[in-house]
């Protein structure tokens, strides 16, 4: 047989096995450490800090888990949250997270190494992104071989979609939930292969996990059950499907209602009757199978497939009824969303209002995923072709979460890893069929096949189809193959993945590439894209996702870079300048922050449970100076802080939220906040122009109290919205500035406790300034409370 | 059935008998079935400063010449909201009113209260009586969930002496077109049968679905956004925005882009002629770069702070 190039010939199976496995380890090796390595950006930019928002309520939950112990910490009611409900924390949250911190804390201090909680918090991420590249590898190696596993684990070890919710910092669910997802959906597609229980029930272990870590388990519960549902009507069934999936279920659900905050949903809600309905219809079939396999009489055979169908039905039929009446809860807002994508809009503004549930924008999967966007269609191909049971889970898990990431930026992670699968597949059939040496003989144009163009030696036959493995690997085995006719054993070893593509070997032996250039520009312009990749998702994570939001930095003219730290300069100086118990009122997005690093009561955070508390919040924020003072009275705040970005053009203000806030009260309370008055024939202005209920808000008023102040008699500029303020800016009477950081971006302002005369505050405030105007009316009020 | 009839036949008689405003707004109510379609007198006696009723005006201009779309959109939720109020109890019917003022009936109306746009929904508390609000402002309803019936008469429901008993209709159209739907798939399935049973087809939708999916369909769906821009600029600016027109050309390239991998995979390793292979080889390899170039290119417009660039 000819060959392209040539192979050493002098190595003994034994020795390709071993490099193959040794080169296999150390390639993972490298990979976990590019994975962890590409993380760090946001340490070595910044520091070693808790990013965002959700982050900093988890790092609080895991220091009291730290430093008061598991049962202290699931008993926790933390009052300072929702002044004045407060939060169950234990039954409100997905403990895996903290958790899994607090076993690692536990287990370095019994080693004696005093790691700091903080710090483990923070690496928490990386560590586990390491994890995912070796669960993604063991996945990718069902679907193909260990090359393309190798390939699967590199794509999602640096690829940005899966960065973006994992960097060191983001000290968030999804840090561990991605590895959980990738884990479980091997052991799944283990126990199917197998139809071994014992692989089912680590499944069920990984979903347990799973469904303590993160609120998207909901996914696995529905591609599982999606999975069998489609073998079943594809004839497929087998007593493998039904051993794997009756152990995950059983074993799975049990587990998961073991989690307090999960509890009795999945036998109570919509989310979890796929699976419920799959079950029942797979005992039903098994059931019908084994009926069938003791008797002959085909009447009986009929009577058996309507009595199979009808059950089926009756069920169905069954959980309809129930969720109709009540017994069921039909689907959560969240979830019924990204069906019905307006619901969200018109019922849950809340939702709506998040900015990672908006729909994505094609650059978004550009910039996140890269070439793999456009392999992932041809790895699905690829899948088609061979379509095992295990390729129909990809296929379905392309389109279903193909679909969820259209709807929801959010859910672009739950797309990652099925592209990294899917393009890796591809990825490798391509170099397996251009680095293998084997070439067809050369024949007329006319004459086809007839002759096959396999033929020095005897062996070589069984192992070209084999042929899969990376460049190393290939050039040894090949080689080997025709060295010596014991290759045959080694690569039955080393091939023992591959065995269904050895089914087309009559067809594949007839195929091949002629010559080296032609290989040589395949493989080169691969590889150019392959650098591509790894040089785009560098700049991407260290540009776009290494923020930790917190700590903001700009670029200066000369390329310098400056830090702006205005938020942990706010709530230092609220930790350190006020009352212990003193309220601090702000917009939801910043609850968690204050109570993680200021340490004060706040009404409302990012755990958006009640909406009648945010749309309160919401009021206060968009009505008029006295309507909002009894309100923040009654909740007994003490302070309010609000982010203004006018100064410095930190576009993530409050101002530009201040609509939401609107909308959301405007849910609650409609006769007193109506949208439209907010706006000025339509446009959103902050300026001379801007409407009489935007100028009388008390958001407007703080944020722009005593900004003309700053530009010394000229235009203020508001430097977000582009618009000139008026010179003449607001004044407060209810509210007093306590506190304004560095660059304007946090503000915080007193709540003027009732005046002492038991004046109206107003009133007081125009007597010290000496206005004698409003004549008649402070006369009339004055008599009244003399009355 | 038999009331409206009754007031219509009493109508010359009451109007002769100079009735009282209220009277008269029933019987104008009762006439025009549930909706009274005004001028500028009947405007006055309705939104008269002393009123002990409430009333929900709708300004519109239906007048082809005004080409106002979105008046004919909402007309016929608001006639639906109108009548479903004329089938509220009479002692609390008589309480509120619906009317609609088209601009061409009352324009002296529209330029009193300053209004530029239509259409628009304004409620009038009653000033006077049992029920009189403290506010003078009439509320002025919003489109913010659309023009259908459903949304506004939930709002509407507020101001009313008691909720409006809408009740959205039921769409015999689309049950009559499910129902022989039913019949006709059964019948095609036969046909259609061995084609579902193809893998190849499942592959061509799957395949489909997500190059749609990732091209951002699902953005311009959602936002509504239009197929193109002004002046037939195709590229929408800014990274977090997009035109229809964007779908299909990055699903087009997304497309070429699998398919010469594709092609490279499955298609010329079976060529068996090395000259025909190799350029295939070449060809594909080239569609590859060039397009891919292209992509970035289009990614660059899309988030100029891009730094990378291929040949394009």
């Amino acid at each position: 047989m000819p060959a392209a190039y040539p192979l050493p010939s002098d190595l003994s199976p034994v020795t390709v096995a071993n490099t193959a496995s040794l080169l296999r380890i150390i390639a993972l090796a490298l990979i976990s450490g590019a994975a962890i390595a590409s993380r760090l950006f946001a340490v070595i930019n910044f520091e070693s800090i808790i990013h965002e928002f959700d982050p900093w309520f988890n790092y609080r939950a895991t220091k009291v888990l730290a430093s008061q112990g598991f049962y202290e910490f699931w008993n926790w009611f933390d009052p300072t949250a929702w002044y004045p409900l407060g939060r169950v924390v234990g039954g409100t949250i997905y403990p895996g997270l903290m958790a899994t911190s607090g076993v690692i804390y536990n287990l370095l201090h019994a080693l004696n190494l005093p790691v700091d909680i903080r710090n483990i918090c923070v690496l928490l991420a990386p560590g586990f992104s390491a994890l995912t590249a070796w669960a993604t590898y063991m996945f990718t190696k069902e679907m193909k071989d260990e090359s393309a596993g190798l390939l699967a684990a590199a794509f999602i070890g640096i690829v940005p979609g899966y960065i973006s919710r994992s960097v060191a910092g983001s000290y968030d669910n999804e840090a561990i939930a991605i590895f959980l997802l990738m884990f479980t959906f091997f052991a799944w597609i283990k126990a199917l292969k197998q139809g071994s229980a014992f692989w089912g029930t680590i499944a069920a272990v990984f979903y347990f996990y799973m469904v303590a870590a993160w609120g998207g388990y909901a996914f696995i519960t529905n591609m599982i059950p999606l999975h069998a549902l489609v073998l079943l009507l594809m004839g497929r069934f087998t007593g493998r499907l039904y051993v794997a999936y009756s152990s995950w279920y059983a074993i799975g659900t049990l587990s998961s209602m073991q989690v307090p905050f999960v509890g009795f949903q999945p036998v109570r809600t919509s989310e979890h009757m796929a699976a419920l309905g799959v079950f029942g219809l797979l005992q039903i079939v098994a059931f019908g199978q084994l009926v069938r396999a003791h008797v002959s009489s085909k009447q009986f055979q009929e009577l058996l497939f309507a009595t199979v169908i009808s059950l089926g039905l009756i069920g169905f039929f069954g959980i309809v009824g129930l969720t109709y009446k009540g017994w069921i809860a039909p689907w959560t807002g969240r979830f019924y969303s990204l069906w019905d994508t307006g619901y969200a809009k018109k019922y849950i503004p809340i939702i709506a209002s998040v900015s990672e549930h908006q729909p994505t924008a094609w650059p978004s999967f550009f910039m996140d995923l890269h070439f793999l966007i456009f392999l992932f269609p041809a790895g699905v191909v690829m899948c088609f072709r061979t379509l095992r049971d295990e390729h129909i889970f990809v296929i379905i898990y392309a389109v279903v979460a193909s679909y969820f990431a259209g709807v929801m930026v959010r859910l672009m992670l739950t797309l990652t890893p099925v592209v990294c699968v899917s393009a890796a597949v591809a990825l490798s059939t391509l170099m397996d069929t251009y680095l293998d040496p084997a070439e067809p003989s050369v024949e007329d144009d006319k004459s086809e096949s007839s002759t096959t163009p396999t033929g020095t030696t005897s062996t070589s036959r069984p192992a070209t189809p084999a042929s899969s493995k990376k460049a190393k690997k290939n050039k040894e085995k090949e080689k080997e193959k025709e060295a010596s006719a014991s290759a045959g054993g080694v690569l039955s070893e080393l091939v023992s993945n591959v065995t269904s593509s050895a089914a087309k070997s009559a067809t594949t032996a007839e195929r091949g590439v002629f010559g080296m250039d032609t290989r040589l520009v395949v493989l080169l312009n691969s590889l150019g894209l392959l650098l591509f990749f790894v040089v785009h998702c560098t700049w991407v994570t260290s540009n776009a996702y290494s923020s930790p939001s917190v700590v903001l930095s700009s670029t200066s003219s000369d390329g310098g870079k400056n830090l702006i730290d205005d938020f942990r300069e706010a709530y230092h100086w609220l930790r350190q300048n006020t009352a212990e118990d003193a309220v601090v009122m702000s917009w939801w997005d910043y609850g968690y922050q204050i109570a993680g690093m200021a340490d004060r009561p706040t009404l409302v955070d990012n755990n958006t449970w009640n909406n009648t508390h945010i749309a309160t919040v919401g009021k206060a924020m968009s009505s008029p100076e006295d309507i909002a003072y009894p309100i923040l009275r009654k909740h007994d705040v003490s302070y309010v802080l609000i982010i203004f970005g006018g100064l410095i053009g930190y576009s993530g203000d409050d101002i530009n939220k201040f609509l939401w806030m609107v909308r959301i009260a405007q849910g609650v309370w409609p006769d007193e906040i109506q949208e439209p008055n907010y706006f000025n024939r339509g446009e959103y202005r902050v300026d001379s122009e801007a409407s009489p209920a935007m100028r009388d808000s008390l958001m407007y008023k703080m944020s722009y109290y005593r900004f003309a102040e700053l530009f010394g008699g000229q235009q203020p500029v508001d430097r977000v919205r582009g618009q000139h303020v008026p010179i003449q800016g607001p004044t407060l009477d209810y509210l007093e500035e306590a506190y304004t950081t560095e660059n304007w971006i946090v503000r915080i302002y007193e709540v003027k406790k009732d005046d002492v005369l038991g004046r109206d505050l107003k009133i007081a405030n125009a007597f010290n300034q000496g206005k004698k105007r409003k004549r008649t009316k402070p006369m009339s009020r004055r008599k009244a409370i003399g009355a | 059935m038999f009331w409206p009839l009754l007031a219509l036949s009493l109508l010359p008689l009451s109007l002769a008998a100079q009735k009282s405003v209220h009277e008269q707004l029933v019987d104008l109510a009762a006439a025009g079935n549930g909706l009274i379609q005004l001028n500028e007198q009947t405007y006055d006696l309705l939104a008269s400063p002393m009123r002990d009723w409430s009333a929900a005006v709708h300004f519109t201009a239906l007048h082809p010449q005004r080409r106002c779309a979105p008046c004919k959109e909402f007309e016929p939720a608001f006639t639906a909201v109108a009548k479903a109020w004329a089938n509220a109890p009479k002692d609390q019917r008589d309480k509120h009113f619906f009317a609609t003022l088209d601009f061409d009936d009352g324009p002296a109306v529209f330029q009193k209260l300053g209004m530029s746009s239509a259409p628009g929904v304004h409620v009038y508390p009653p000033t006077d009586g049992p029920n009189a609000s403290a506010k003078k402002a009439p509320f002025k309803y919003d489109f913010q969930n659309g023009f259908e019936a459903g949304p506004l008469a939930e709002q509407l429901s507020v101001h009313t002496p008691i909720p409006i008993p809408y009740k959205a209709p039921f769409n015999w159209a689309r049950a009559g077109s499910i129902v022989s739907l039913i019949p006709i798939i059964t019948l095609v399935f036969r046909f259609i049968k061995p084609a579902l049973q193809n893998r190849w087809v499942w592959a061509a939708g799957t395949i489909a679905t997500s190059l749609v999916m990732t091209s951002g369909y699902m953005f311009t769906r959602i936002r509504g956004a239009p197929y193109t821009g002004p002046n037939g600029a195709w590229i929408a600016q800014g990274y977090q925005n997009q035109y229809g027109q964007e779908v299909q050309v990055v699903a087009m390239v997304y497309g070429i882009l699998a398919g010469s991998f594709l092609m490279l995979t499955v298609v010329t390793p079976r060529q068996l002629s090395p000259t025909r292979q190799r350029t295939q080889v070449y060809l594909w390899t080239t569609v590859n770069f060039l397009v891919f170039s292209i992509l970035v290119s289009l990614f660059r417009v899309k988030n100029p702070g891009y730094p990378f660039k291929l040949i394009l």
